[in-house]
């Protein structure tokens, strides 16, 4: 089966910022102001209700200079996905760009996708259910999931004026990132691509001018320890301990019932006589 | 009847505030479980319908976490000699308790004559009280940690989802175990009567806790001809 991916080249990203602006309005999310942190920077980083955030890192290069390094940050859409492996409602799904997709009118606002999320990127937010409630919900970039099925691009892809955003196929989304890189290291001697393999790849992989932790980005992000232990052993190890002593008692109930009672007389005649008249 | 002295052909075996903190414990347990089944499995979903709605069951799992840990407070406070006594009890093991795990399957099942004289609590209870404070604190803790994330680091939070479901099978297991026991096996029944009552007859001590029963003649607080009578 075909499957996508959004290739972001930060490489020659100009921070302008216009695929925050797209995503903001497209999705149609809430203003979210934020105390000024003294950088050019808007939001720390993507929440529940800013799905992409443009980091602007200050760096200094190896001979002294400056440079900025930029870099459109959002969900990467893991094909191994942490936040789809602990949630409990099944909410959290792969969808069929490539994207993975969280359902708010399944999910309970359980938080546990936001504490496990290597990149932490998921959150809760204001959501208005179907019955027009308000509620919290995990929130989060979507791969403008909805206009994929329109057969248009996402839309921080689609207003990318350097098209440091593009999105296809996964296997020319790959071979284009070899290409970028190349040009990249022409500039950039420690360019790379960024598709972490821990997460299983990530449907939204970078070419990166630098190592992923001059980005801030972790090195090599995996799906927890703890969460793979607690979803894959504890529990379906937990519901089949559960279960079978659930049978223990029964089968103990029915044997005491059919063969205890001579021997319950001896032991203790009188304690419960109305059993045993 | 719950006066010092147990009625005639009984024994005392706990105080008012230990079948307070116990049933305490017990419903707060019980809702607890209740009202975070649904996280666990699927087929337990008709408890956001019970409780309002998932975020409604959430908010009622927290208030019965804080009941949860009342008991053990209010025995601190107000029953230390019953808290104690029983920690002592529970918490000391001799060799001869292995014995008894391996009679025990057989009076699972269809009562076994031949077990071994036991002391207050036997060894099966003992080790139901010994989980039970092992998943308390495991659950108290990890729990906390769930309920103010933004407080600790992520890798807490993380370990802490895994703590409390290994926590909630392990208690879970031999909570079954425990009301099979007290309320459904023929042989161990009658002792329910003493964490309703406050005591239980003396026939089932000397029967079932044969080593506390000697320990009661001795101090006299029994007569051996009572059980006889009773």
């Amino acid at each position: 089966m075909t499957t996508y991916s959004k290739l972001v080249d930060v490489t020659v990203c100009t921070g302008c910022r216009a695929c925050m602006v797209a995503c903001k309005n497209w999705n149609d999310l809430p203003v979210e102001t934020q105390a000024y942190s003294g950088g050019y920077q808007s939001h720390e980083k993507p929440t529940g209700k800013t799905w992409n955030v443009l980091q602007m890192k200050e760096h200094e290069t190896a001979n002294g200079g400056f440079e900025w390094l930029y870099r459109h940050s959002a969900c990467y859409h893991c094909a191994d996905a942490a936040c789809e492996k602990v949630c409990p409602e099944g909410a959290i799904t792969y969808g069929e760009f490539g994207s993975v997709d969280i359902d708010q009118e399944a999910c309970v606002g359980c938080s546990y996708c936001v504490y496990n999320c290597p990149f932490d990127i998921v959150e809760l937010a204001d959501y208005v259910t179907e019955d027009g409630d308000v509620r919290q919900r995990a929130q989060k970039c979507t791969l403008c999931e909805d206009r994929l099925q329109e057969g248009l691009q996402p839309s921080c892809v689609d207003t990318c004026p350097l098209d440091a955003i593009v999105f296809g196929e996964r296997e020319e989304m790959l071979k284009l990132a070899e290409e970028r890189l190349e040009k990249a290291k022409q500039f950039f001697p420690n360019a790379q691509i960024y598709n972490p393999p821990g997460v299983g790849g990530t449907k939204m992989f970078y070419v990166l001018a630098d190592k992923p932790s001059v980005y801030g980005l972790p090195e090599n992000p995996e799906v927890p320890t703890s969460a793979v232990l607690w979803k894959d052993i504890a529990q379906p190890a937990g519901k089949a301990l559960l279960g079978v002593t659930m049978m223990g008692v029964l089968t103990g109930y029915v044997t005491n019932k059919l063969f205890n009672k001579g021997e319950h007389h001896e032991e203790g005649g009188e304690v419960d006589e109305s059993k045993h008249g | 009847m719950n006066q010092n002295t147990a009625s005639k052909g009984k024994v005392k075996r706990f105080t008012k505030m230990f079948i307070y903190a116990h049933w305490i414990y017990a419903a707060a347990f019980f809702l607890l479980l209740l009202t975070g089944l649904p996280l666990f499995a699927n087929s337990f979903h008709w408890v956001y319908a019970v409780f309002g709605g998932p975020d409604m069951t959430q908010i009622f799992h927290r208030i019965f976490a804080v009941i949860f840990v009342i008991p053990p407070i209010m025995l601190l406070l107000f029953d230390r000699k019953s808290l104690f006594h029983w920690l002592k009890e529970v918490l000391t093991w001799k060799p001869k308790d292995i014995k008894f795990f391996f009679m025990f399957p057989k009076e699972f099942l269809v009562g076994n004559p031949d077990m071994p004289k036991q002391g207050f609590y036997n060894p099966g209870e003992k080790l139901n009280s010994c989980m039970q404070i092992v998943s308390f604190f495991a659950l108290v803790f990890s729990g906390l940690v769930l309920w103010f994330p933004e407080a600790f680091p992520v890798s807490v939070v993380q370990w802490s989802n895994l703590i409390h479901v290994v926590a909630f099978i392990m208690a879970t297991t031999v909570v079954i175990g425990h009301i099979f026991l007290s309320a459904f096996h023929p042989n161990s029944k009658p002792s329910m009567e003493g964490i309703t009552k406050g005591e239980i007859s003396v026939d089932y001590a000397k029967h079932h806790h044969g080593e506390w029963y000697d320990e009661l003649v001795e101090k006299g607080e029994v007569v051996e001809e009572d059980s006889k009578g009773a």
